[in-house]
């Protein structure tokens, strides 16, 4: 049996946990540079605040209905994530922790020892609520896809109350009759279009499909989905998290970049964040695309691209810099206000896969970027950084409703009366 | 809270997987609000550790939930800077 267990809004709920004034309060917390919003408390949806609205297209209703607003406090949701998957982890010997409010679990021989799952799903539900005043929803199925299924009927069909078992054939085409098929885990956007096409619309009609025809007329991938709605388990751990195969940081300012030197500093801080993802699961870049622009609201509308294909691929964030350094001149344009920037890996290939050259010296430089990750990982973003990339606050992100970061700074420690 | 050895500026350590039993020292979220009492739940009251207050009765139009049990507490013998900033 696997289980998928998961936060409620996570972001919107983690706000809660410290805060008990905001707790039966709408909340709504706001994406990097408080541009959208990007989590959504229960209270809230059912006021109608919709999730991915700019924020200020939407702030004369946020303030006519007394929503708090949050901006993104990564260092407490980090906080608050560990302390969760710490709890799940009391509930099963192997956990897969997929991403910051989501983990797998994986029950093997439990069946003798657990009867009812129903129950064990709310006694996880409880202890996380206990302890960490986080909501969860639990899903269990008989493959990983399934508990995926299984947990968004805990948490969004009527009738569960955040826990779902599929753990037989009735139980699972009664959840999957209920599921859109862009609601199954491995089916993106552009899959449930062309599966609509077909007339494949809810995700029981999906499981029903040959998976040899589904194969050959979309890919291996959602073969596995097919058969993963079957019950067979096909998704290993390694297989559900594959490395990501671009790797993006990208940010509008908070003031406008006029001065070359500026823009190069910015562009080289997003390539330092590149650098140090695509580190973290150990790619290496082929491929760099390096961007600038003004507003799409400015008048005359300007946007630049440029390419770097690297001789050797590398993932050292002083090769970056350079490449920045030599495309720099085709992007810049003096007069323009740029108003956005950033930097993409766009062709990443494996560490463990390289083919050296033999007339280029491998300079990765592996231990100075590890390095240079302990360092930064230790004592904080930055704490080490690359001198082109300078420092300066123009865009820094903008986190105008921050809220005190109650678990990692001394001064911000809840307050008790007494 | 003095009553019980609990001043003000002190750092309390709370664990919120215990469950509280009569007369342990608890935080709760009382109407918004974090506060540090004496639990005793057989006539859902919140008491204070001095005579000087009155016991509080938790009604259903409270907004109440027991956060967590007390189990230490530290007194700062040396004012901390970060911690002083928090006291204000």
């Amino acid at each position: 049996m696997y289980a998928l267990v998961d936060a409620v809004s996570f972001y919107a709920s983690a706000e809660k946990v410290f805060d008990p004034s905001i707790r039966n309060k709408p909340v709504v917390v706001l994406t990097n540079n408080d541009g959208c919003i990007c989590a959504v408390c229960p209270i809230a949806r059912r006021l109608g605040v919709p999730k991915f609205k700019p924020y200020f297209q939407i702030k004369s209703f946020l303030d006519k209905h007394d929503v708090i607003v949050r901006s993104s406090n990564y260092e407490l949701y980090a906080d608050l994530s560990d302390r969760m998957m710490n709890v799940i982890s009391r509930f099963c010997d192997n956990q897969y922790i997929y991403s910051i409010d989501e983990s797998f679990l994986f029950f093997d021989n439990y069946a003798n020892y657990i009867k009812d799952w129903q129950a064990y799903g709310h006694q996880i539900r409880q202890a996380v609520w206990k302890e960490t005043r986080l909501p969860v929803g639990v899903g269990f199925g008989l493959t990983s896809t399934l508990s995926k299924a299984a947990n968004h009927a805990a948490k969004k069909l009527s009738g569960f109350n955040g826990v779902a078992v599929i753990d037989n054939t009735i139980s699972r085409d009664e959840i999957l009759n209920r599921m859109n098929v862009e609601d199954v885990w491995g089916i993106g956007g552009k899959i449930a279009k062309r599966l609509k096409l077909k007339g494949i619309n809810s995700a029981a009609q999906l499981s029903k499909q040959n998976p040899k025809d589904i194969r050959q007329q979309f890919s291996v991938a959602t073969e596995r989905t097919v058969s993963e709605l079957n019950g067979i388990s096909c998704l290993s751990w390694d297989e559900v998290k594959s490395p990501k195969k671009e790797v993006f940081s990208t940010r509008s300012f908070g003031q406008r970049i006029i001065t070359k030197a500026e823009l190069r500093s910015a562009l080289v801080t997003h390539a330092t964040i590149v650098g140090k993802k695509v580190r973290k699961q150990s790619s290496l870049i082929n491929k760099l695309m390096v961007f600038a622009s003004n507003s799409p609201h400015d008048e005359l509308y300007y946007k630049q691209a440029v390419v770097y294909p690297f001789i050797m691929p590398t993932d050292n964030s002083c090769d970056m810099a350079q490449a920045i350094n030599s495309v720099i001149d085709s992007i810049y344009i003096e007069g323009v206000r740029f108003y956005r920037c950033g930097v993409g890996a766009i062709e990443l290939s494996s560490k463990s896969f390289v083919q050296p050259d033999l007339f280029m010296p491998d300079h990765t430089n592996g231990n100075l970027m590890k390095c240079l990750d302990t360092i930064n990982h230790r004592y904080g973003d930055s704490t080490l950084n690359i001198a082109a990339a300078g420092h300066h606050e123009k865009w820094q992100m903008r986190r105008e409703f921050l809220s005190p970061k109650y678990t990692s700074q001394w001064r911000d420690i809840p307050k008790i009366q007494c | 809270m003095k009553g019980v050895g609990i001043f003000d500026g002190d750092i309390l350590i709370v664990d919120r997987s215990l469950t509280a039993k009569n007369g342990d020292v608890i935080v709760a979220n009382y109407n918004g609000c974090f506060v540090c009492k004496l639990i005793d739940k057989t006539q859902a009251r919140l008491l204070s550790a001095s005579a000087d207050f009155a016991p509080v009765f938790i009604t259903p139009e409270d907004e109440f939930s027991l956060e967590g049990v007390v189990t230490r507490s530290i007194r700062l013998h040396h004012q901390s800077p970060e911690l002083a900033a928090c006291m204000l």
